[in-house]
């Protein structure tokens, strides 16, 4: 696999973050939260790399694309890249439904987190519903991420498909 | 007994004075420094930004345009399906249009009637440049979006920015090729308004939602929903009688709902229109040729001048004419509205 396959995929991400898709105000938080989840699971998916200052940096480049201050999905990509790299590496026999768990932990940390940040950094309360509505649709779209992400690395990863997913395949 | 083997791959504990995690802690610590620079509003951090976002304008130009024609044609195919109700619906609004021309007409006459009779002196004529947004801001507390123009096409920041529907915000930051426009809808946006037939002031600001929240009305104000609201001007930043939306809700929770559809952004115009306030802030940076504040001689025909009172008017123009995906930057003359 090409070293610089993460970051070339993330980065394709966070231009994707910045395109006029024409989406509600309610669905906002989505595609920069799509941005922090590939993060987090390249950091899971054994022999990729991805290192957590990277991940910030691609995080920095998501606030300067939204014009949001800078720092915030630093912060929030840098959160997603340390939990994908206190998570057990993906692999050896077992599914991912626990890692479907695990992400779910995550996005509700960083949706927690980015509330708090711009409740702080506003001085106000700021509206909960698209943050939260944004972490559930990461949730669900977790499954199609990461097989998105093995089917990128898939020449490295094809022969142990089975093994990774288990049950499902 | 057997023990459960693990599903995952065991990762060795580290401590937490291991170089990674130290270097994990200082990257947490530049996020804020950065979080708390961007709050203070640094000057370094702001130029930085514009010079990235300079950089990076013609990369994301050329990534919105698959996304703009897929809207294109996804808007067609809904118009094909619900075609027959919408040339009802255009046929009955045709019948009514026909007589507010007719009294558009009535009343054009009149106030020009009464003007000489004041001596009263034109509002003077806006000129404007039209592009396209290129990328919008996602998170959940900004709602912005960058557009194709820059300080190359005499855009500054401050100016107001409309769609065929109404104004859509104002120019927040500008670089030589692109500049990024604040939302109505942005936490961040305060326009000073005037509501209704009888010209109430108010305040309506952003609020992150589909609909704006309406603000510092006077005491005892009669508002009701369906009144328009438009810009005041009183700021002296933006022109006095652009068009935002119209009064929404209940007495008690009045909100605004924009005429511009603020979430699918397509080509919008940039009004020049230059203050002392603005010029205080944000001295031009174009040649003294293409001054803003002064109208070009070839500007000033009798048609330009005389076009119709409506600022949209010309931009609506415009956008039938224009295609939206690499629309190349149009200039041209509004009228203020009185």
């Amino acid at each position: 696999m090409n070293a610089s396959l993460p970051v070339l995929s993330v980065l394709f991400a966070v231009l994707a973050t910045a395109v006029p898709w024409g989406l509600p105000p309610d669905a906002t938080f989505i595609l920069p939260l799509v941005v922090v989840m590939m993060v987090f699971c390249w950091r899971v998916l054994p022999g990729a790399n991805l290192q957590p200052y990277v991940a910030m940096l691609l995080g920095l480049l998501t606030d300067v694309m939204s014009g949001g201050p800078l720092g915030f999905w630093a912060l929030m990509a840098l959160t997603g890249a340390i939990a994908g790299g206190l998570t057990p590496a993906l692999g050896d026999g077992h599914d991912m439904k626990r890692l479907w768990l695990v992400w779910a932990a995550v996005a509700g940390i960083v949706a927690s987190l980015s509330w708090l940040v711009a409740s702080l950094y506003f001085l106000r309360w700021i509206d909960a519903r698209p943050i939260a509505f944004g972490a559930l649709a990461s949730v669900a779209l977790f499954p199609v991420v990461l097989h998105g992400l093995l089917w990128i690395k898939r020449g490295r990863l094809k022969p142990g498909r089975r093994i990774i997913y288990g049950r499902w395949t | 007994m057997r023990r459960q083997s693990s599903p995952f791959k065991p990762r060795p504990r580290r401590s937490w004075r291991a170089p990674g995690e130290l270097l994990n802690f200082t990257l947490y610590f530049l996020c804020v420094v950065l979080l708390v620079l961007s709050r203070i509003g640094n000057n370094a951090v702001i130029d930085l930004r514009d010079r990235l976002i300079d950089l990076s304008a013609p990369l994301l130009e050329a990534t919105a345009v698959p996304a703009i024609m897929g809207r294109h044609a996804l808007a067609r195919v809904r118009s094909y399906v619900g075609m027959m109700e919408e040339i009802d619906r255009l046929r009955a609004e045709n019948d009514q249009l026909k007589q507010w021309e007719w009294r558009a007409k009535l009343l054009e006459r009149n106030e020009a009637h009464l003007r000489s009779l004041l001596n009263a002196v034109d509002e003077p004529a806006l000129h404007y440049v039209t592009g396209s947004v290129i990328a919008d801001a996602r998170g959940p507390f900004l709602r912005s979006a960058l557009i194709n123009l820059g300080r190359d096409n005499g855009v500054r920041v401050g100016y107001a920015v409309i769609d065929g529907d109404g104004l859509i915000g104002r120019v927040v930051d500008a670089g030589s090729s692109v500049a990024r426009v604040l939302l109505l809808s942005d936490l961040n946006s305060r326009i000073p308004v005037l509501v209704g037939p009888a010209g109430m002031r108010a305040i309506v600001s952003g609020d992150n939602a589909a609909e704006l929240k309406l603000e510092f009305l006077p005491d005892g104000a009669s508002l009701y929903a369906g009144d328009e609201v438009y810009t005041s001007g009183s700021e002296g930043v933006l022109p006095r009688g652009l068009r935002i939306g119209v009064v929404t809700g209940a007495d008690g929770a009045f909100k605004v709902r924009p005429y511009a559809e603020l979430s699918s952004l397509d080509v919008v115009s940039v009004l020049f229109f230059d203050t002392p306030t603005l010029t205080s802030t944000d001295p031009p940076a174009v040649s003294a040729e293409r001054a803003l504040s002064a109208m070009p001689e070839d500007k000033l025909t009798p048609d330009a001048v005389s076009a119709p009172s409506a600022a949209i008017d010309p931009v609506r123009n415009l956008l039938e004419h224009a295609g939206a995906g690499d629309l190349p930057a149009a200039e041209g003359v509004a009228q203020a509205q009185p």
